[in-house]
């Protein structure tokens, strides 16, 4: 078993009277890319304050690099990168300045010719600074600065919001490149289910600040299927099957979504409830998100009637 | 060689297929010839910017399709067709494939025998493309 | 190195606020002087209003320094520079957001507070402390002027360059306070001000200070839990 460098227990914050994060029991084991997804407001950024100690749990802890989150020692948080939403860099201060500022932080273990190669990669003005730089251009800047100390555990929230395509890219080459380094890990939150799918090798979903899932990406994508029947008389009034999450209705026909039973499960039990033909949709990462966090009963925002 | 390996990430087809199933296609259009030796894991996992364990699952699941060999501290190589086993989802992929062809020909009107006839033609391509390489 | 990366940070974003205090102070107070100086011969005490004729000497015969008419200058500019270097320092990284970058740095919180403090004492030294120095000697010269300052009044303009400090760390409080702000969050402002006029009230030069002393370590063990124990 690989060691674990992050984990929360039970971890549960309140704003006020408002649940943000509900007793969150996540894992992540060393030498992973881990994709953090949830739809807006779903607690991703207050999760990852709370595991860099920047919010203070409500109740349950989390620990990092075997540190509890809440008393992160100059020594621990040296080996942690972090890349704040939105990319906040001080504004007034040049490319070279900030340079200078944050390798102040990481004697030893700063790698002052990856920098070099970013940002001449990048194509950066050296002198310019941040407040003139565009979104991108700054995004870039806080990669290159996050990458530089070799972290070895990188946790980026939101890392390529409003970033164009080939930028992301950029952030994706960076994470794949890191992560062949012997022992680091990284942690992203992302809307964009494409990119979790391309660089992880773990996904966590949270939903209303609860976890829902937290397994290989593999699994998951092999979890979440949709399955749609055809019955000669309307379905079953009754859908008795294992680990389903939605199930929508038409005259004849029965879409169901299943989270976990197996192909051989759901040949089965359409043959037991009489179904003239059933198909097990693949669905791509996106969908498999869109249909795992929706809301119970939940209906399409624009449906199309056949009159 | 990575260049030729497309990813699409918005598919429902996991990563990992989609780079095995490339490569067993390259294999199969003697691309890559037995002996042949596959990029490094984290040459195209860094090539094609996908996580580095999606490749190395892609080359196992070649691996048990008896497609390619690793070798310990050398690296992984295309077997020789002759050692070859014929694995039971490698052969639910390849009629997976075919049921997308065949709809696509009956949609566009053909009948069974313009099918056949077609395969057969397609089928002389890969053959002599083989039989090429062997005589070089 | 790394207190001193901090520093400089702190130092650059402090540069336009200490150099508005140091032009402002230096202006007012340099003229004040200078026009002490120049208009200083009529001795208006002197003069002798019943006769209806100027008898006086001409000549303006102070009965103190115009060092002392600096003093009000000074302090007013030292409150300023310190709610200024508050808001700069302890606010405004709210509004840009890099508070989280700032707290992740691989260092203790205390230490990211002491380089604040530590770039608005150098602050206030140079853009206050400095020129009231050089006022001082200035007006020092009998060449100059008739009355020379008293020590005493040098030593008050120290206290209230003490004081700005004070209002700076009242604001960094007021400013980290996660109360609202109609019930505790103005309380350290608050306090601030109850300082000044404490300070202002007492003839007493160690009174004063013992004063400023008390609210300094009371504001500055406040902070320091704040800061350790606040969310960002």
């Amino acid at each position: 078993m690989t060691e674990t460098v992050l984990q929360t227990q039970g971890l549960t914050k309140y704003y006020g009277s408002t649940l943000a994060v509900d007793h969150l029991d996540l894992k992540i084991p060393r030498g992973s890319i881990c994709g953090f997804v949830g739809r807006n407001g779903a607690g991703k950024t207050t999760a990852i304050k709370l595991m860099l100690g920047l919010l203070r749990p409500t109740a349950g802890s989390s620990r990092l690099l075997g540190c509890d989150s809440a008393a992160l020692t100059p020594a621990i948080r040296q080996r942690i990168g972090y890349v704040t939403e939105g990319h906040r860099l001080f504004r007034w201060m040049s490319i070279n300045e900030l340079q200078k500022f944050q390798r102040a932080f990481f004697p030893k273990q700063w790698d002052d010719k990856l920098f070099a190669d970013m940002i001449e990669y990048f194509n950066l003005p050296r002198k310019r600074k941040i407040k003139h730089l565009s979104n991108g251009e700054r995004a870039q800047v806080s990669l290159a600065l996050t990458l530089a100390p070799n972290p070895e555990l990188l946790i980026m929230d939101d890392p390529t919001l409003g970033l164009d395509a080939a930028i992301r890219r950029q952030f994706l080459e960076g994470m794949i490149e890191l992560i062949m380094r012997q022992g680091r890990t990284v942690l992203f939150s992302s809307h964009i289910l494409g990119d979790v799918e391309r660089v992880s090798d773990r996904i966590v979903v949270i939903d209303k600040g609860v976890l829902r899932a937290n397994c290989s990406l593999e699994e998951f994508r092999a979890a979440v299927k949709k399955v749609i029947l055809s019955f000669a008389d309307s379905p079953p009034a009754e859908v008795d099957i294992d680990g389903m999450l939605h199930c929508r209705r038409s005259e004849n026909d029965l879409e169901l979504i299943l989270v976990g039973p197996a192909d051989e499960q759901i040949a089965e039990w359409a043959k037991k409830n009489r179904a003239q033909k059933y198909q097990i949709v693949k669905m791509n990462l996106e969908d498999q998100f869109i249909e795992f966090t929706a809301p119970a009963n939940h209906r399409r925002l624009f449906q199309w009637e056949d009159k | 060689m990575a260049l030729w390996i497309q990813i699409s990430s918005g598919s429902g087809k996991p990563i990992y297929v989609q780079v095995a199933e490339q490569i067993s296609e390259a294999i199969a259009k003697n691309e890559l010839a037995s002996g042949d030796k596959l990029p490094a894991v984290r040459k195209l996992a860094a090539e094609l910017v996908i996580n580095p364990n999606t490749v190395a699952r892609a080359y196992t699941r070649l691996e048990q399709a008896g497609l390619v060999t690793t070798k310990t501290g050398s690296g992984t190589y295309v077997s020789d067709p002759k050692l070859r086993r014929s694995d039971a989802a490698d052969i639910n992929i390849l009629s997976e494939r075919m049921d997308t062809l065949i709809t696509r020909g009956l949609n566009l009107g053909l009948e069974e025998q313009d099918l056949i006839t077609m395969f057969k033609g397609r089928m002389a391509k890969f053959v002599n493309r083989q039989t090429e390489r062997k005589n070089d | 190195m790394r207190f001193s990366a901090l520093l400089r940070k702190e130092l650059r974003e402090s540069l336009p606020w200490m150099l508005l205090a140091a032009i402002i102070f230096l202006a007012i107070g340099g003229f004040a002087l200078r026009q002490a100086q120049l208009y200083g011969r009529y001795d208006w005490s002197e003069r002798d209003f019943s006769s209806g004729s100027f008898t006086g000497s001409y000549g303006l015969q102070y009965r103190r320094s115009p060092l002392q008419l600096i003093g009000i200058i000074l302090l007013l500019t030292s409150i300023g520079l310190g709610l200024v270097l508050g808001v700069r320092h302890f606010w405004i990284p709210y509004f840009t957001r890099t508070w989280p970058f700032l707290i992740h740095r691989s260092v203790n919180r205390s230490t990211i507070f002491w380089a604040k403090l530590a770039a608005a004492i150098i602050s206030f030294l140079i853009s206050v402390g400095a020129i009231w120095v050089a006022l001082y000697s200035y007006s020092c010269d009998p060449e100059r002027f008739t009355m020379l300052p008293i020590k005493r009044v040098f030593i008050e303009g120290w206290l209230f360059i003490l004081l700005g400090l004070i209002v700076y760390l009242g604001t960094a409080l007021t400013a980290l306070s996660t109360a609202r702000w109609y019930t505790t969050k103005i309380f350290s402002l608050a306090f601030a001000t109850v300082i000044i006029c404490a300070v202002m009230f007492e003839w007493r030069l160690s009174w004063a200070f013992a004063a400023i002393i008390i609210g300094a370590a009371i504001l500055l063990s406040q902070i320091n839990y704040t800061i350790l124990n606040r969310e960002f």
